[in-house]
């Protein structure tokens, strides 16, 4: 068994101030797993690493244990400090006798003395107990999958050609451009919807790094970040590739206002899409429009606000005013949701050019009214408190985007997550276009609802991403940490003592559990790049055949025993 | 990795700053982070929480700051300004001034000494969760009296450490330098500075901050006294054409945020906002403006104030019309919360022309390369977007 070596700071009288170090000292040589104990006045400062890296290589002892401040001290420091020195910090544990022991302990120092003592000892089991994960390198693969060939999709897709990957694109469509084909002009920039993507969709064109599969679905995903493999489903029938990354763009669609205010029934009430279209046409032929936001949204069912639906009205609206001779537009919404500077000059331009707004509680909404065609709103004013008439020959609804169910489904194959209204759902507010399953980025409204322009931005921001991951030739598994070098290890299943319960894979958050069919049994296997190493299915397992070998059964029940030994 | 290493300039090291320096680096190329405070983190590190969440603001933003710090593509220049930018073929030669720390972060061990022998209140740590823990002094406050120096242990305090210039030669610049609180003292109307319980949001948010001086209580700031009732006060110099005439985008999240943290510490004060919309548009963050706590709830009035006032009995009296009822009603609070007062920051150096262009209202124009609320207002998952894209476009030199 390999001896450890002893680190004690003193940490200018920090420690010892209050912690009596000499009686540690010798309690510790008394330890047959001890090879040396040494009492320094700092290990932080420079060249103490290196004084600390020359008595462990002239001893020849692999585990070190350092007693000095907590992690959120210098602790992790001096750590780095040593893996730079070339000591092997996997088998270097510290243990807080500052801020835990001396610092909250210090008018015990009989008390806070035990407890140092006590957390060495437990420290010195995990060395002494301890076994190393075996490692695993995952090969990256070089291309990257893209899925849904909107403006998200096709920035993240010209993105990550742009740095040298070769990208696969697949849209259900026969073309790229997604939504915004149909849009004929794009807020707050109005430019058409198919000029903004031109220059995108040119390049899935010119860019030999990128293919486009049109009319294409995902038909299967297995394997794991850096080495997917992907199943096709085109007209050519299918196709399977092996990428290692992969981004999620598959859009939103809009909510079909089947039976509010009329719609369906009186004619002149129509959807945004639906105006969009009689644009395209030409003008839509009406002097008064009505536009009611909120329709189906920000309601019991549908608890949130789709983002582009404000924007879109006041997009429209504009258009009316300007476009038609003598047109009104009215706008009745809840609330004016155009945060930030550009869209609140939007906002402003809007009222100038005479656009008028009303507001209405959500309790009291308008109603539309007609014989056969509409004719009028009527509206309950809440600011003035009077119920308003306003006769229009054009009710324009304002409805939510909505998850694509196709969108939960690719994400169930691609085990990341989704949210209680469909969209897919990061893996923090900080980390915004990455997933719980590393190598799959998330971007576009099939995230959450965005404008074009935020859902470029976002593809972009999928690519510089994936490009990170892609551009390494080998990622080992114990590197998959978002601060590297610290990851504690992985979890092993016992295939010997498994019974094949399923505990770890109903527990496991980063779905690195599977079940897999030996013979005539089926046992556990960990998918080591996903894990993280949280420990949940070690702790759900019946017969302790998962385990991290790092922190073992025996490592852990030694701690606690350790723990709560008297220390005379 | 696809072409040569780059090296790219970041101005300004908080949360978009950060994002966009570490996905440079994870792409293969270096990156220079000027910062001009001690440290990285700029106004998230000064957020107790972080909406919609309700999480620490400080964990995700501490395991950003050290993976920067770990990163060897990384060099930070705190305390730091950029001096001068020049173009040339199509280069950017920066000379970075770059000011050293009183207080050597390779030498502090935080022990707290100095503060302890200081007669001034001047040396304190840089902020609670620096990575690594580190004093600063406040220059402000010294009096010279090198006290400091004397009790520090490991001889980390120098005040004679001479300024550094270092010329960086960058294909990019990306412009993060974030936002800065105005002083709303010349909207007279919102009582700013007339009242110690009168305070702007970030006043708010470190005056109620479970790791600030408090720790967590809500307390009136003029006596120490628990309030009764607080007032959030939405658009405060924002959205108003004689001010700023855009939306600041964070601060309705920011006032639930707060309001309802305030409900949960103390069910019992009376916690009303005053907006003019109230713009949820992120994920959950709609229903994390209906939410209810112990069935009493923030109030949501619609309806912006025209007078604040200190009374001279105690109490701030507020003069709104709710807009849903058209009543005008004048109520006293014993708190008000001023959000909405933020600008895109605007370095004062380097010299005017070699600045980014920018728009009417102050936000960097899309000929450069920016994030962050320097580029529109943005909060934490908008930004950390932003830095990202900009991340890239810097990578591969291309704009707007």
């Amino acid at each position: 068994m390999t001896k450890t070596g002893v680190f004690l700071c003193n940490c200018y009288g920090e420690i010892g101030k209050v912690i009596d170090l000499e009686s540690i000292r010798k309690r510790l040589e008394a330890d047959p797993a001890v090879d040396f104990v040494s009492v320094r006045e700092s290990l932080c400062m420079p060249g103490d690493a290196a004084e600390a890296r020359a008595l462990v290589c002239g001893r020849g002892i692999g585990k070190v244990l350092l007693g000095a401040c907590s992690p959120y001290g210098r602790m992790e420091m001096v750590r780095l400090a040593l893996a730079k020195e070339g000591v092997d910090v996997r088998t270097v544990r510290a243990v807080d006798l500052r801020e835990g022991c001396a610092w909250v302990h210090g008018k015990d120092p009989a008390g806070a003395t035990r407890k140092a003592a006590n957390q060495l000892d437990m420290e010195l089991a995990f060395l002494q107990n301890m076994r190393d994960s075996k490692d695993v390198a995952v090969r990256i693969q070089q291309g990257a999958l893209v899925i849904g060939a909107g403006p998200a999709g096709l920035s993240a897709a010209c993105g990550l050609a742009r740095l040298g990957f070769p990208v696969h694109l697949i849209d259900r469509g026969t073309s790229p451009g997604g939504l915004l084909n149909m849009v004929t002009r794009v807020y707050p920039s109005d430019v058409p919807g198919p000029e903004k993507l031109a220059a995108l969709v040119a390049e899935t064109r010119s860019n030999p790094l990128i293919r486009f599969y049109g009319k294409t679905k995902v038909a299967s995903v297995r394997g794991y970040a850096g080495d997917f493999k992907v199943a096709l489903a085109g007209p050519e029938g299918k196709t399977t590739l092996r990428v290692g990354a992969v981004v999620l763009a598959t859009g939103a669609r809009l909510l079909f206002p089947q039976g509010l205010y009329g719609y369906g029934k009186l004619k002149g009430v129509i959807t945004q899409m639906e105006m969009e279209r009689q644009f395209a046409a030409g003008k839509p032929a009406c002097q008064s429009a009505v536009f009611i936001q909120c329709v189906g949204a920000r309601n019991a069912e549908r608890p949130y606000c789709s983002t582009i639906c404000c924007p879109l009205s006041l997009k429209n609206a504009m258009r009316i005013v300007d476009e038609i001779p003598g047109a009104k537009a009215t706008v009745l919404h809840r609330d004016i949701m155009t945060p930030g500077s550009v869209l609140e000059a939007y906002y402003r331009k809007a009222l100038r050019m005479g656009v008028q707004f009303i507001r209405f509680d959500a309790d009291r909404p308008p109603e539309a009214r007609g014989d056969g065609q509409v004719s009028a709103v009527d509206v309950f004013d809440a600011i003035n408190g009077t119920t308003r008439t306003i006769e229009t020959d054009l009710l324009v609804l304002s409805t939510p985007l909505v998850a694509d169910p196709e969108s939960a489904a690719l994400a169930r194959m691609l085990e990341i997550p989704v949210d209680r209204h469909g969209f897919i759902a990061e893996v923090y507010p900080v980390h915004p276009v990455e997933t719980r399953n590393d190598g799959v980025f998330i971007c576009g409204t099939a995230r959450w609802p965005v404008s074009s322009d935020q859902a470029v931005a976002q593809g972009e921001a999928a690519a510089v991403k994936a490009a990170s991951f892609l551009g390494r030739q080998t990622v080992p598994a114990l590197s998959m940490s978002r601060v590297p070098g610290t990851k504690l290890g992985h979890a092993e299943a016992d295939a010997s003592a498994c019974t094949g319960c399923g505990n770890c894979v109903a527990v496991c958050p980063y779905s690195a559990c599977k079940l897999q069919r030996t013979g005539n049994r089926s046992v556990s296997r960990v998918i080591k790049v996903r894990c993280k190493a949280c420990g949940s299915c070690a702790s759900v397992c019946p017969n302790g055949a998962m385990q991290i070998p790092e922190q073992n059964y025996r490592v852990t029940g030694e701690m606690i025993r350790r723990a709560f030994r008297e220390v005379p | 990795m696809a072409g040569n290493r780059k090296t790219i300039l970041v101005v300004g090291g908080g949360v978009a700053g950060i994002s966009a320096a570490l996905d440079i680096a994870a792409g293969g190329h270096r990156v220079h982070l000027v910062e001009k405070n001690d440290d990285l983190g700029g106004q998230v590190a000064k957020l107790d929480k972080f909406y919609p969440t309700d999480h620490c603001a400080f964990c995700p933003l501490w395991t950003e700051i050290r993976r920067c710090k770990e990163s060897e593509a990384v060099t930070i220049h705190t305390l730091s300004r950029v001096e001068t930018l020049e173009q040339a073929e199509g280069r950017h030669r920066a000379v970075i001034l770059e000011s050293a720390p009183v207080v050597d972060p390779a030498l502090c061990i935080y022990c707290g000494r100095c503060e302890a022998a200081c007669p001034k209140g001047a040396a304190r740590p840089i902020w609670e969760h620096a990575y690594p823990p580190v004093y600063c002094i406040d220059r402000e406050r010294c009096g010279d009296c090198r006290a400091c120096m004397e009790a520090c242990p490991t001889k980390a305090i120098a005040f004679d450490r001479d300024e550094r210039k270092i010329t960086v030669d960058a294909d990019e610049v990306i412009w993060a330098a974030g936002f800065d609180e105005v002083s709303l003292a010349p909207m007279k109307e919102y009582g700013w500075g007339t009242h110690p319980d009168i305070l702007t949001s970030l006043e708010f948010e470190a005056w109620k901050a479970e790791a600030g001086d408090n720790r967590g209580k809500i307390l009136r700031r003029s006596d120490r006294a628990v309030p009764r009732s607080i007032a959030f006060i939405q658009c405060a110099g924002a959205r108003d054409l004689r001010f700023l005439p855009y939306c600041s985008a964070v601060c309705c999240m920011h006032a639930l945020k707060q309001a309802q943290w305030v409900k949960r510490r103390n069910p019992a004060v009376d916690c009303v906002i005053l907006y003019t919309d109230l713009r949820t548009v992120g994920r959950d963050y709609y229903e994390y403006a209906l939410r209810d706590f112990n069935g009493n709830g923030v109030r949501l009035v619609r309806g912006r104030p025209s007078m604040i006032h200190p009374l001279p009995g105690g109490g701030i009296a507020v003069r709104y019309e709710d807009t849903s009822t058209g009543r005008r009603e004048i109520r006293k609070f014993d708190m008000v919360v001023l959000n909405g007062n933020l600008k895109p920051s605007l370095p004062s150096r380097p010299a005017p022309e070699a600045r980014p262009e920018r728009g009417d209202e102050g936000f960097v124009s899309p000929t450069a390369v920016s994030c962050g609320f320097v580029m529109e207002p943005a909060d934490v998952t908008e930004s950390a977007i932003q830095a990202s894209s900009a991340a890239l476009r810097s990578i591969l030199g291309t704009r707007g």
